[in-house]
């Protein structure tokens, strides 16, 4: 029964899926091809001595990419069930109401994080050639929070989207926004390595924020 | 006879609005029973109650045996819905929506899903967003019919739908039903489609049920009075007299009474020379519960 | 479930409060305690201030309440005032009983800023070694780096991104044969080609002895450089001032502040009483006679006058600068560059 879960969320999503995957690596190889032009105009050394002088990541551009992705994902995954109220034949089905839905809170963050663990690849295949180990590892480790915050921003845009009242609505996206100003507050590459494993955890607890518009979705909860 | 739907006394606001008390009613095994209401006395109030989707304020709903509220997931099986409007996942396509709820349900009957499909006009690729409301009720009956459930719950089945669509919906559901003693409650707010299906009403008025019956020995009793008055007369308030009204000088007035009665009651205010004719299902609603 | 749900919606909520109404609070209602700009003059022999007044004027005074003008106050700062004495045709021949000229001036003048955000942020852990001695009067960067591993120094050529294994091998083994201890615990070095000449790096190695290591003509130079009895080190700050007096400064686990002269490698003691760069931030304003040494502390803040000579404490001066913040929850702050919770008085 999970199974057709996902297969409901797949049919939902699938376009996006792609969409997604091909803006998120897009923007990684985008990123990634301004690194190797500079690379082939001015040398490999020039990367290192402005990465070790000036700090730079030359990954800024990506720092939202994330957040928006993970927010749309949301956004197509549980909009077409709010309309009409479809989501009551979700929650009728013969299945735990937070089993379906923690399924599909699954579905949408794990294919989130395939879509982000590619760009991450798509950036270590080409930087470990010509950075150093430290280098590499310094840019990588700098948009870890942003995809972090991609995951958030899914997390809490789905627990925003189930909500059935405004008022907790609006309550929420006040709540989101302040949590998601957590990811960006970096004065410097590399400035959450020891925040990010409970920053991590906490993320993944949004998920049972949803629970809450979940019970309210089912006590009938109006405004 | 087992009740398959039991609610006793519940009790619901909408903030300090009260909608009902101690509401209490029972759907026994094998009938059809219509919930019919003016807008606001709490059709959907119910309906939502008894499909999961709203806790009332006190008082129980059974379903089988269970309670609504801590309902064992798999009991759902037992239980088919119809969401106002025939809303379905709008996003999937005939044949995907089938592989969808084939894998939820047992006993599933495909078979039954597509013979009804085949009647509609649409290529089994087409999205359930690109149907008129006639096919997405027709997509929905399919589903119904295929999950083979023993409680169905249908929510306001006629919105929405041509008198064509409507029609076809009561005449496979009264024939299905039957032939397979469900037990179904459900809400219209288009009466003259309950009568041809349903055995059993309730009929709600603001807070209170008015008449829970079945359907043939309330048209059996229901009487309809016409008589001509003074245009000022007024009738005094009655018991067994429902809703007397009068436009100029022709009076009307409605009663469960027998007629002999009901003469005497109104002789007794001087009122005489009834005409009385017995009405269908909506008139009997629109004389119990009122024009207004 | 739900439960547990609503207990985390609580505890996010009060984290959200804790972090966000002292944030709000801090920037619009608290305000920030100014105080003057203060320098210490060895002609008046205190502490010299200027600050505005309440009519937006600048007042000058010294510690003892004298009042000054604005060309006696210059004359009272020669050294920091040089430029425009000069363009006043107003510097002194001596200053202080001592022949100076305009460029004896500028060449011992320094200013040194320490802050605990150099310190407490992330680290690449690699670096570059400049030419230290290359015969050039300009210096250049290198085209490799190092990275300092628990058994050696390695050199990688960036172009190539590969190790250079004959310099890795040359820097290690002397290195090893003074006797450093890989890995290093600390290193201080300034890599850049914008400065006249440069130091290379003081390093300490994993039993904190200390070591100046740098690059002469593609070779290693390395000088193990003897520390006082019971001082331990903690951070170094390599120093590279236009008068090539000094190699470094240096801190102590006990809070003392150190000098280590270039050519002698003689490790002096300050009288700057106290200094954790962890948490303070240090600014030295120096010239050919005294040095004035702020450090910014949290209700506080103190002003040290050292002798350039001996570096002796010659005067002292506290302003008290109380917090009017309110206590909470803070995930960035001044002294470093990590982003994590913290609860700040």
């Amino acid at each position: 029964m999970i199974k057709a879960i996902y297969y409901k969320e797949w049919i939902k999503t699938r376009w996006y899926c792609l969409l997604a995957l091909l803006l998120s690596s897009g923007f990684a190889g985008y990123a990634m091809m301004r690194v190797a032009r500079v690379c082939s105009l001015k040398g490999a050394d020039h990367l290192w001595v402005v990465m070790i002088q000036r700090d730079a990541i030359f990954v800024d551009m990506l720092q939202f990419v994330p957040l928006f992705l993970g927010l749309a994902f949301a956004v197509v995954q549980f909009a077409p069930e709010m309309h009409h109220k479809s989501f009551k034949l979700t929650l009728h089905l013969p299945i735990r109401a937070s089993k379906a839905l923690a399924s599909m809170l699954v579905f949408g963050g794990a294919v989130l994080l395939g879509i982000f663990a590619l760009s991450l690849l798509i950036m270590w295949a080409y930087l470990h050639t010509v950075l150093a180990p430290e280098l590499w590892r310094h840019i990588i480790l700098s948009t870890l929070p942003w995809y972090l915050a991609g995951v958030a921003a899914y997390l809490l845009t789905s627990w925003i989207a189930l909500e059935p009242t405004w008022k907790r609505r609006v309550l929420n996206g006040v709540v989101a926004v302040l949590l998601l100003r957590i990811y960006f507050l970096a004065p410097a590459p590399e400035a959450y390595n020891g925040f990010l494993p409970l920053l991590a955890l906490v993320t993944l607890m949004y998920s049972l924020l949803s629970m809450l518009s979940l019970s309210n979705f089912r006590d009938g909860r109006q405004d | 006879m087992e009740n398959v739907i039991e609610c006793r006394n519940i009790t619901h606001y909408y903030g300090k609005r009260l909608i009902y008390e101690d509401l209490s009613f029972a759907v026994p095994r094998g009938r059809i029973l219509g919930l019919l209401g003016k807008n606001g006395t709490g059709k959907t109030t119910t309906i939502n109650i008894l499909s999961g989707f709203l806790q009332p304020r006190s008082g129980e709903c059974l379903i089988l045996g269970e309670k609504i509220g801590q309902m064992n997931p798999l009991t759902r099986r037992k239980i088919s819905l119809l969401i106002e409007g025939h809303v379905q996942y709008q996003f999937m396509t005939i044949e995907q929506i089938e592989r969808f709820y084939s894998r939820f349900y047992p006993n599933w009957k495909r078979e039954a899903y597509y013979e009804l499909m085949s009647r509609l006009k649409v290529a089994p690729h087409q999205r359930i967003n690109r149907m008129s409301c006639g096919q997405r009720s027709q997509v929905a009956l399919g589903l119904i019919l295929a999950q083979d459930a023993e409680v169905l719950v249908l929510d306001d089945f006629s919105l929405g739908l041509d008198p064509g669509y409507r029609r076809l919906f009561v005449d496979y559901m009264r024939e299905y039903a039957k032939a397979e003693n469900k037990t179904v409650f459900l809400t219209s707010h288009i009466i003259q489609d309950m009568e041809r299906l349903i055995d059993d009403c309730i009929i709600m008025d603001y807070g209170k049920i008015l008449v829970q019956m079945p359907v043939e020995e309330l048209l059996g009793k229901f009487r309809r009075y016409t008589t001509q008055v003074e245009a000022d007369f007024k009738l005094k308030d009655t018991e067994g007299i429902y809703n007397p009204s009068v436009i100029r000088s022709s009076m009307e007035l409605f009663s469960m009474l027998p007629e002999e009665e009901v003469k005497a009651r109104l002789a007794a205010q001087g009122v005489g020379n009834l005409s009385v004719e017995r009405v269908g299902l909506e008139d009997a609603f629109i004389g119990l519960t009122g024009k207004y | 479930m739900i439960k547990v749900s609503k207990i985390f919606f609580a505890c996010l909520v009060a984290v959200l409060l804790v972090w966000q109404i002292p944030s709000l609070y801090n920037t619009f209602v608290a305000e920030s305690v100014s105080t003057p700009f203060t320098l210490y003059s060895s002609v008046a022999g205190r502490f010299a201030t200027l600050e505005h007044d309440e009519d937006k004027k600048m007042q000058y005074r010294d510690a003892s309440g004298r009042e000054y003008t604005e060309e006696q106050f210059d004359s009272i700062l020669p050294t920091f005032y040089y430029r425009q004495l000069i363009t006043d045709g107003r510097f002194p021949d001596t200053i202080c009983g001592r022949a100076v000229t305009p460029r004896d001036i500028q060449l011992s003048n320094f200013n040194m800023r320490i802050s605990p955000l150099d310190l407490n942020k992330p680290r690449l852990g690699i670096q570059q070694m400049l030419e230290s001695m290359s015969g050039r009067v300009d210096l250049e960067l290198p085209d490799d780096v190092f990275r300092i591993t628990e058994s050696g120094l390695e050199f990688v050529k960036m172009s190539a991104n590969t190790i250079d294994e004959a310099k890795s091998a040359s820097f290690t083994r002397m290195m090893q044969g003074k006797g450093f201890r890989f890995p290093a615990y600390r290193l201080s070095g300034n890599p850049t080609d914008r400065k006249e000449y440069d130091e290379g790096y003081v390093m300490l190695d994993a039993e904190r002895k200390l070591f100046h290591v740098k690059q002469t003509v593609g070779r290693p130079y390395v000088r193990a450089i003897a520390l006082p009895e019971g001082m331990i080190p903690e951070h170094l700050f390599i120093t590279e001032f236009p008068s090539r007096k000094w190699l470094c400064f240096i801190s102590d686990t006990q809070g003392a502040f150190w000098v280590v002269e270039r050519d002698s490698y003689a490790v002096r003691l300050t009288g700057v009483p106290r200094f954790n760069p962890e948490m303070e931030s240090m600014l030295i304003i120096g010239n050919m006679f005294d040095w004035t040494v702020r450090i910014n502390r949290a209700e506080e803040e103190s002003y040290y006058a050292l002798s350039a000579q001996d570096y002796s404490l010659v005067d002292s001066l506290v302003y008290s600068t109380p917090s009017q913040t309110l206590p909470g929850l803070r995930f960035t702050s001044t002294k470093d560059k990590f982003v994590k919770p913290r609860f700040v008085k």
